[in-house]
């Protein structure tokens, strides 16, 4: 398989009046072309920020920085403003969180979806609008030729993120990212939109990145995952590594803490005690070190090195040094 | 435990809502809650599940009256609070409180935590003092420190204020809590803090919890019993244990499986019931079953009358024709 992203060494600070937030520091990652990436991690953890810094999506008091972003074997790092407007909506969808603020509400929903045809492919009107209605049929919209006048707020929020995903995908980009697309939507219809991503990632055969926090749907939907936590990736894997084998204290509370539906149900749930950290001043070392169970002086001296456990398998803590003393997963 | 005399018994419970009306308009009614009953026993957890606009927050907020019910009976042990009026029914406030879902919202950013904590029992008429000794034993009760007293809600992360919401519920000693979706706006790794935190704090005062939630995965692990609701009907309530593993209702059925699980080898073998369209606005909801517009098994007999709860043994009840 072909690398689609490759990212080395990004980093991201918000310079704001009070101080620096180090939201992302030195993530490095990468994307095969048709594969499906899960982030995981809690608000705060920097995978939104990641994806916007990649995208190009942040506001100016935002600083990223960056080894390298290869894209489809372009560098983005070197990329002028105006090339990159031809990459962003063409070569990579994004679908938002909430569809109801990410949606002109000014605008109908053929307007929204025939914008980036008629920017990238400089399609006219009559052309856009027929390829709009291809694009609400193929996201399962009933009715869709209704739809097209109709403004985002005539529509419910399943519908949103669907129309959402039809202005994504218009162009046929390589790469979708999809940042929390369910977490505003009710289960049954989380369902729905579920299903509908995974149809159209194997017809399309584009790769999608996952930002999420529900365990849940990172299983079901995705092939590899990061574990991001306080800015930086502490684990990452295949989707069997990370549930089946994790080696990282924070992935362990993370998968403890969730009730599973299979599992007996009186058993105490083991929550990670204390507070994500502030990024304001991070921890000077490992970032999950005040929380850990396991913490040693060294973790809350110096950020752990990338521990490479197998091909597709690497982890940042200090237990996995030959040195370091044995610990149980407790479960 | 069926046996138990209920501490809070809901008949037939209905809120109905007023909507629009203005020159050009007709009055509508939102139908929120519509003919709910069921019964809570001293010491347990009660959850209810169901998606956004079923009406299982208004079924929480007007048990404890913080609406005015349109039909209906609430008895709180055997004394019905749903014909009072505001001022009669201050008395049975400090033996019911709420925790609200959301921890920013739902705290006075005026107000220190101390105030805030101590407000329930200024309105009790307690004396200064004795507010001041409370609270500093209620603080401590949900995990927050002396030092926090004086400071702002502002000052906290979302897990620190859902326990500052839940320290003033504890405040006037009730016996009977609503937790209204008291951990969705938290963090995975703070939710299960929550949790554990409420489960020991019942068990060391015995409170009644009313659990509302989405979150189905939660609402097993905390509750004893279990109602579903859709459209502002129950459709189906049972045991914990047997809700889950014996599921009647069609709703249930794709409600549960449409959640997602946390386990790759579990998740491929589970068929989802991806159910289709949404669900139907309560201020226009269908004739007969409520959810038979989505139910792949409702034929005409659905749409002509409204299914009744049934008793199917074991405390299992369910509305379905087709049960």
């Amino acid at each position: 398989m072909s690398r689609l992203l490759e990212v080395k060494n990004l980093t991201t600070n918000f310079h704001i009046g009070v101080g620096c937030v180090q939201a992302v520091r030195n993530v490095s990652f990468h994307l095969d072309a048709g594969e499906s990436l899960g982030i995981v991690g809690e608000s705060g953890s920097g995978k939104s920020v990641t994806m916007m810094s990649i995208m190009g999506l942040l506001p100016d008091y935002a600083d990223v920085t960056a080894d390298s972003i290869r894209f489809n074997d372009r560098e983005m790092t070197k990329m002028s403003v105006g090339e990159f407007r031809k990459v962003r909506g063409n070569e990579i969808g994004m679908i938002f969180q909430d569809p109801m603020t990410s949606l002109n509400p000014l605008y109908t929903v053929e307007n929204q979806i025939a914008e980036p045809l008629r920017i990238h492919r400089g399609m006219n009107k009559a052309e856009a609008r027929k390829a709009a209605l291809e694009l609400l049929k193929r996201v399962e919209i009933p009715n869709p030729e209704a739809r097209l006048k109709q403004y985002p707020h005539e529509l419910s929020g399943g519908m949103r993120q669907r129309v959402m995903i039809a202005a994504a995908i218009a162009c046929q980009p390589k790469l979708v990212i999809a940042d929390e697309p369910t977490t505003a939507l009710d289960v049954t219809i989380q369902a729905q939109v579920l299903d509908l991503l995974n149809h159209l990632k194997e017809s399309s055969n584009a790769s999608i990145i996952m930002i999420t926090h529900d365990l849940g749907v990172i299983a079901s939907m995705c092939s590899r995952i990061l574990v991001m936590y306080g800015g930086i990736i502490c684990e990452q894997g295949t989707v069997r590594e990370i549930f089946y084998e994790p080696r990282h204290p924070y992935t362990w509370g993370l998968l403890r803490s969730i009730p599973k539906m299979t599992e007996r149900k009186d058993e105490k749930l083991i929550p990670i005690n204390g507070t994500p950290p502030d990024m304001l001043c991070p921890p000077k070392g490992c970032p999950f070190a005040p929380r850990c169970p396991y913490a040693m002086p060294v973790c809350r001296k110096y950020l752990a090195p990338n521990t490479v456990l197998g091909e597709t398998h690497s982890c940042a803590c200090h237990l996995l040094h030959p040195n370091a003393p044995k610990v149980e997963r407790g479960l | 435990m069926q046996k138990q005399e209920a501490m809070i018994s809901v008949r037939n419970l209905k809120m109905y809502f007023p909507v629009g009306g203005s020159l050009f308009e007709k009055k509508k009614t939102l139908k929120a809650v519509d003919d709910v009953s069921f019964d809570l026993y001293p010491g347990e957890t009660f959850g209810l599940v169901g998606e956004s606009g079923c009406g299982k927050t208004t079924v929480g907020r007007t048990i404890v009256r913080l609406y005015q019910p349109t039909a209906g009976q609430i008895l709180l042990d055997g004394t019905d609070i749903a014909p009072l009026s505001e001022k009669e029914v201050l008395p049975y406030r400090s033996r019911m409180q709420m925790i609200f879902q959301d921890p920013y919202a739902s705290l006075n950013p005026r107000m220190t935590v101390s105030s805030i904590v101590g407000e329930p029992l200024r309105y009790q008429g307690m004396n200064a003092k004795d507010i001041d000794d409370r609270v500093r034993e209620l603080v401590e009760c949900v995990g927050l420190k002396e030092d926090h007293l004086n400071r702002y809600p502002h000052e906290f992360s979302g897990g620190q204020r859902q326990r500052i919401g839940i320290a003033r519920a504890l405040a006037s000693k009730p016996d009977f809590i609503v937790c209204d979706e008291p951990i969705s706006a938290l963090d995975v790794s703070i939710q299960a803090q929550i949790i554990n935190m409420l489960e020991e704090l019942q068990a060391r005062f015995g409170m009644t919890y009313l659990f509302v939630s989405h979150d189905l995965s939660m609402v097993r692990h905390i509750s004893k019993r279990v109602a579903v609701m859709y459209l502002g009907h129950i459709v189906e309530m049972a045991p914990v244990n047997e809700l889950y593993a014996n599921m009647l209702h069609p709703y249930t059925k794709a409600l549960m499986s449409a959640v997602p699980i946390a386990d790759p080898d579990a998740a491929e073998k589970s068929k989802r019931i991806v159910l289709q369209g949404d669900v139907p606005q309560p201020i226009n909801p269908p004739s007969g079953c409520p959810f038979r517009t989505r139910c792949p098994y409702a034929d005409k007999g659905c749409a002509e009358q409204i299914p009744e709860l049934k008793d199917m043994g074991g405390g299992h009840m369910v509305a379905c024709h087709k049960v």
